[in-house]
């Protein structure tokens, strides 16, 4: 039973206030095995191959019915409701309209460019509609999510957040995940009741330091490592003339080599940091006001079941992804909790339906998947 | 009044839009599905045909949904199963025993990777070659047109050569040109000054070839090796090989993206990359086909078929380029490409005698 772990509400009663023992969070669960999913997933892609792309639509509504409905908050299962036609809608759009994009940006590319300039004045509009389908189509105990974002935030969120992340090579990255955070957080809704969240920017920037040091550090090393090898096989060249062909095959395998190496620690970077961005954020975030949500995820951890996932899945040549898919799953659904202020049951029996929420999803697309 | 039969299978029942749960059970009552609380009374119920059961998936929770909008939610699927299975509508949980784990899933994983491997090896380059020959004329020239613009307005500056050397390549080039499959009407020369590109020369789709000063000046007194590449150019633009490149890089973007959902986004970089160093090898071997379209082409308008090995011979010694063929180039090592034209001459002059 997921209710394990959670203490009689007398003993919470007992406490002062101040930073409450993790013991009164209910956590979520992940019920999913490798196994299970391992099914789901190839017969996902053999039918996905065999209809021409056009199952993908139906595939990814059995993925996330998979794992929403193996997502167990107090003993219940989220669930996912987007139709495989609406998904299909939506993914032919985006295709149709991938395919014009290309076709004239390779024979008339000023039109092209003019084609791309245009959609990204639209992308806003279609992240706020793709993060409403979302959680339109996202339920727990019967009540629907929503999301009341525009387009305007999700300007400032995800155009204006990025550019200006990517222009300070970095330094207002935690800026831009404080947008984006408050954009989602402050948006959604369950039944009639809202979330709320409020990260604050020092603690978002206390986590960015330690990903800092390590992609300036990493950055240094491999720098150091290039300069001192290739000062090293430079020299070797300089007295045997015969060298060229070994030095030039080394070469090659020393260019891979450190483009992996930098890839990787800018991967390491970005894992550590956005498990750190979302432990601030989840935890400064309240539902209705008064419970509060929580995320615990040691980074340390985090970014070694996401790197060792990628190494497991690339030697298996993707075999092993529906473990790995389930094993992180299961691992930021069980570090991820809420405190209910006060009886649970009369908390849900409170909660009803938004009307809106409903009936609006079926003429929905999905548009562009950003996901949560 | 008609009696229950026995309960179907037991959970929650959810009135229409509400959190609040009753504990509950389905059955069938005179012939119609109801969900009825512990006490017996009924809290929902309809026909069968107009309540929806939600397909299976896993061990996840199934959701019955009646006409009021009120939900019965179970998790005992194999009962949900059995009921519809009772009702003859076995075939809607296909997808699910396809699913289960069982040894047929190893003949599932083994027809997944023989498809794919089939589609990058027959399909991909069917659809190529389809592709390639339903373009109209009209698409060749319109990008080679945007692309000469974009390059005159950027890289490219009006060449200096003087009207003599000019003339000389000129005719060269036309008695290449009127040999090759597109005849001399198919193509136009142009004459460039590189600026950052250098000595270079290029084809472009519909014809146009591009010829730079600085390839001119490397030649020195050589006009029959500037035909040479000349002949290399026409092979480009012969087997038609940028619009096949464009619909490759398109065709394997398009596969990766199919099953992008199922491979998570780390593995799916990796394709991407992987694909990059394909679509390279790809290149070098289109290169090694224009190579041998110039050894053919000069043979046939009576010049020395070795005149591009000679320009790379000119390219080893002046810019000692010695590069090897790896992985990473775009095109072949140019001692190798040395060594294959020598061969090709060599086989080129057996046949002719």
């Amino acid at each position: 039973m997921a209710m394990a772990g959670s203490l009689p509400t007398q003993s919470v009663g007992g406490r002062s206030f101040g930073r409450a023992a993790e013991d009164d969070f209910q956590r979520l669960s992940f019920t999913g095995s490798g196994s299970e999913y391992f099914g789901i997933w190839i017969v996902n892609i053999l039918l996905t191959i065999i209809t021409l792309g056009i199952y993908s639509a139906w595939a990814k509504v059995r993925r996330n019915r998979y794992f929403y409905g193996n997502t167990i908050l107090l003993g219940r299962g989220f669930e996912y409701h987007a139709r495989g036609g609406q998904i299909l809608v939506g993914r032919l759009i985006v295709f149709a309209y991938l395919v014009i994009y290309n076709v004239t940006l390779t024979f008339v590319p000023l039109v092209g460019l003019g084609l791309g300039l245009l959609m990204l004045c639209f992308v806003p509009w279609l992240v706020a509609r793709g993060l409403r389908f979302s959680a339109r189509v996202t339920s727990y105990r019967n009540v629907r999510f929503d999301f009341a974002g525009r387009a305007g935030g999700a300007f400032l969120a995800f155009i204006v957040g990025p550019v200006l992340a990517a222009l300070t090579l970095g330094i207002l990255t935690p800026l831009a995940s404080r947008w984006s955070y408050r954009y989602i957080g402050n948006n959604l809704r369950y039944g009639q009741k809202a979330f709320s969240t409020n990260p604050a920017l020092g603690e978002i920037y206390r986590s960015w330091a330690l990903s800092a040091a390590i992609l300036v550090l990493g950055l240094l090393i491999v720098g150091f490592v290039v300069f001192l090898v290739t000062s090293l096989v430079g020299g070797l060249t300089d007295d045997v003339d015969v060298a060229s062909l070994g030095s030039h095959l080394s070469a090659i395998v020393l260019i891979a080599l450190g483009y992996v190496l930098v890839l990787a620690i800018f991967g390491v970077a970005a894992l550590i940091y956005g498990a750190g961005v979302r432990n601030v954020a989840w935890s400064a975030a309240t539902f209705d006001g008064r419970h509060r949500l929580l995320s615990d995820l040691s980074r340390l951890r985090y970014t070694g079941i996401a790197l060792s996932n990628f190494v497991v899945t690339i030697v298996t040549l993707g075999l092993m992804r529906p473990w790995a898919a389930v094993r992180m799953a299961r691992y930021v659904n069980e570090h991820t909790g809420i405190r209910f202020e006060g009886d649970v049951g009369e908390i849900f029996s409170q909660i009803d339906q938004e009307g809106s929420a409903v009936g609006a999803e079926f003429m929905d697309i999905e548009g562009f998947d950003f996901g949560f | 009044m008609a009696s229950d039969g026995p309960a179907i299978a037991s959970g929650e029942w959810y009135p229409p839009g509400s959190g609040r749960s009753i504990i509950a059970s389905l059955a069938e009552r005179g012939g119609r599905l109801i969900v009825r609380d512990e006490s017996g009374g009924e809290l929902a119920g309809s026909m069968l045909p107009s309540i929806e059961i939600s397909s299976r998936v896993g061990r996840v929770a199934r959701r019955i949904t009646f006409p009021d909008g009120s939900t019965f939610e179970t998790a005992e699927n194999d009962a949900i199963d059995r009921f519809l299975a009772g009702k003859g509508r076995v075939r809607e949980g296909i997808v699910h025993r396809l699913e289960r784990f069982h040894p047929r899933l190893i003949a599932f994983v083994a027809a997944t990777i023989l498809l794919g491997v089939l589609i990058y090896r027959f399909a991909l380059p069917l659809m190529v070659e389809v592709a390639v020959a339903f373009t109209p004329p009209v698409v060749p020239r319109i990008m080679s047109a945007s692309t000469l613009e974009t390059m005159d307005r950027t890289l490219l500056g009006d060449s200096k050569l003087d009207e003599a050397r000019r003339g000389r390549i000129v005719e060269g080039f036309r008695r290449v040109a009127a040999l090759s499959g597109r005849g001399e009407a198919g193509y136009t020369l142009n004459f460039r000054e590189g600026g950052p590109l250098g000595p270079n020369a290029f084809a472009l789709p519909d014809g146009t070839l591009i010829l730079t000063d600085e390839l001119v000046d490397l030649a020195g007194e050589d006009t029959e090796m500037i035909v040479g590449v000349l002949a290399h150019e026409i092979g480009h633009v012969e087997h038609e090989h940028s619009l096949r490149q464009i619909y490759r890089a398109a065709g394997l973007t398009a596969l990766i993206m199919l099953v992008a959902g199922d491979i998570g986004s780390g593995a799916e970089d990796v394709l991407v990359q992987g694909g990059g160093l394909l679509a390279l090898s790809y290149s070098r071997s289109a290169e090694a086909e224009a190579d041998r379209h110039s050894v053919e082409l000069m043979l046939k308008a009576g010049l020395d078929p070795g005149a591009l090995g000679r320009f790379f011979q000119l390219l080893e010694t002046k810019l000692d380029d010695r590069s090897e063929t790896s992985i990473l180039s775009t095109h072949p090592g140019t001692p190798e490409r040395r060594k294959a034209i020598a061969d090709w001459i060599g086989k080129a002059r057996k046949r002719l005698e």
